[in-house]
């Protein structure tokens, strides 16, 4: 009986878990970002960043934020290890989109990037924020300018936003961590992920 | 009470000790590795039957190193050290693409034990050095890393006998504990 309603009240009060796969190419912020997140949720402390290493594996951030918990997916982003991100996309909710706003000299290789994450069938309708990162360096351009580059103008298959943040020193973040629930919490593949799941319960 | 303080001491003041097991099937290069990161040079070595145990300090973290034999017999002894164990380095020999699924099986084995489900995982791709090493990359997709969702994991490529790598993949584990600890 008491398992019953444990399991009842569990049900009706748990907090939805989503996953967030956090890409972009080498030297994007990616890692940097992840810390900020922690410790804007968290009274962690970040890692501060130039303690911070290239990453050739996966970070893990275990957040709750605005009534949800959040598990980020940090990857590499070296050319030799993107191969790896598509082995997390099936399990994940929606894509945070790291961007070096003022390293111009690679925005085609973002782009590429990009596309590649966006056409993959196991992304299919996920939510997927681009931020438009290190605002604090000169030459950095703003979210407009960065969805034209990156031809973000008509994406209508999924919930997108280009934003400008800054990791660093954690401007933009929250919001966009705020922009990314509220999208998971309304978006189909949410229902559909968390459906499969339940079934894989079952059998 | 008084070993809360010492701990404390410990904590604020000391080093940080952490165990780490040094995992792989026989040949892979666990014990060149370890002895290239206790005494710096190649030490010529023998296949390992039981263990080699060194303490390796580095960057204020005294890193106890267990390196346990690799072979077929002895792999179920590897059980008997998991306990209080923070980090696995797992070796493979990248050139030896015939046995790299059994290294995967063995890796994955490694992963479901229960007393090692809050260890950090490194992964070393050793013998970077021999023609037809495999790279990070495929490392990582023949041993099947990305099914690791719920730790933190890395590769790195080395070479142990060239002595590539190997401090790289310690700095990570270093700054990664100290994380932890926090």
């Amino acid at each position: 009986m008491f398992s019953l309603l444990f399991g009842l009240w569990k049900y009706l009060f748990a907090k939805a878990e989503y996953h967030v796969l956090i890409l972009g190419i080498d030297k994007a912020g990616k890692t940097t970002l992840l810390e900020k997140v922690k410790a804007i949720y968290s009274d962690l402390e970040a890692l501060p960043p130039e303690r911070i290493v290239p990453t050739v594996g996966l970070n893990i951030g275990r957040v709750d934020a605005h009534k949800c918990k959040l598990i980020f997916w940090d990857l590499g982003g070296q050319l030799g290890l993107r191969s790896i991100w598509e082995k997390y996309y099936e399990e994940a909710h929606a894509v945070l989109y790291v961007v070096d706003a003022a390293c111009q000299s690679r925005f085609e290789d973002v782009k590429n990037a990009l596309a590649r994450v966006m056409q993959h069938v196991e992304l299919d309708g996920a939510p997927i924020l681009v931020l438009a990162n290190k605002q604090d360096l000169p030459g950095a351009i703003s979210a407009e300018d960065m969805s034209r580059t990156l031809d973000m103008i008509d994406v209508n298959d999924r919930p997108c936003l280009v934003k400008a943040a800054c990791a660093y020193d954690g401007s933009g973040v929250r919001d966009g961590v705020l922009w990314l629930v509220e999208a998971m919490k309304k978006s189909q593949r949410s229902e559909k992920l968390k459906q499969r799941a339940e079934s894989a319960i079952q059998f | 009470m008084g070993i809360l303080f010492t701990k404390l001491f410990a904590n604020l003041f000391g080093d940080r000790e952490a165990r780490i097991l040094v995992l792989g099937l026989d040949n892979a290069g666990k014990t060149t590795i370890l002895y290239r990161l206790q005494v710096g040079e190649v030490v010529s070595t023998i296949p390992t039957i039981g263990f080699n145990v060194e303490t390796v300090a580095y960057k204020n973290i005294k890193f106890q190193v267990w390196d346990l034999g690799g072979q077929t017999s002895i792999r179920p002894y590897w059980r008997c050290y998991f306990p209080n164990t923070q980090a696995v380095i797992y070796v493979v020999d990248s050139s030896d693409t015939d046995r790299m699924s059994i290294a995967k099986e063995e890796f994955h084995a490694i992963l479901q034990e229960e007393e090692l489900k809050d260890a950090v995982i490194l992964v070393y791709a050793n013998k970077q050095d021999l023609p037809g090493a495999l790279d990070d990359a495929a490392v990582s997709e023949g041993l099947s890393l990305h099914m690791i969702k719920n730790r933190q994991w890395a590769i790195f490529k080395t070479s142990a006998i060239k002595g590539e790598g190997l401090f790289e993949g310690l700095d990570w584990l270093s700054d990664t504990l100290k994380q932890r600890g926090r």
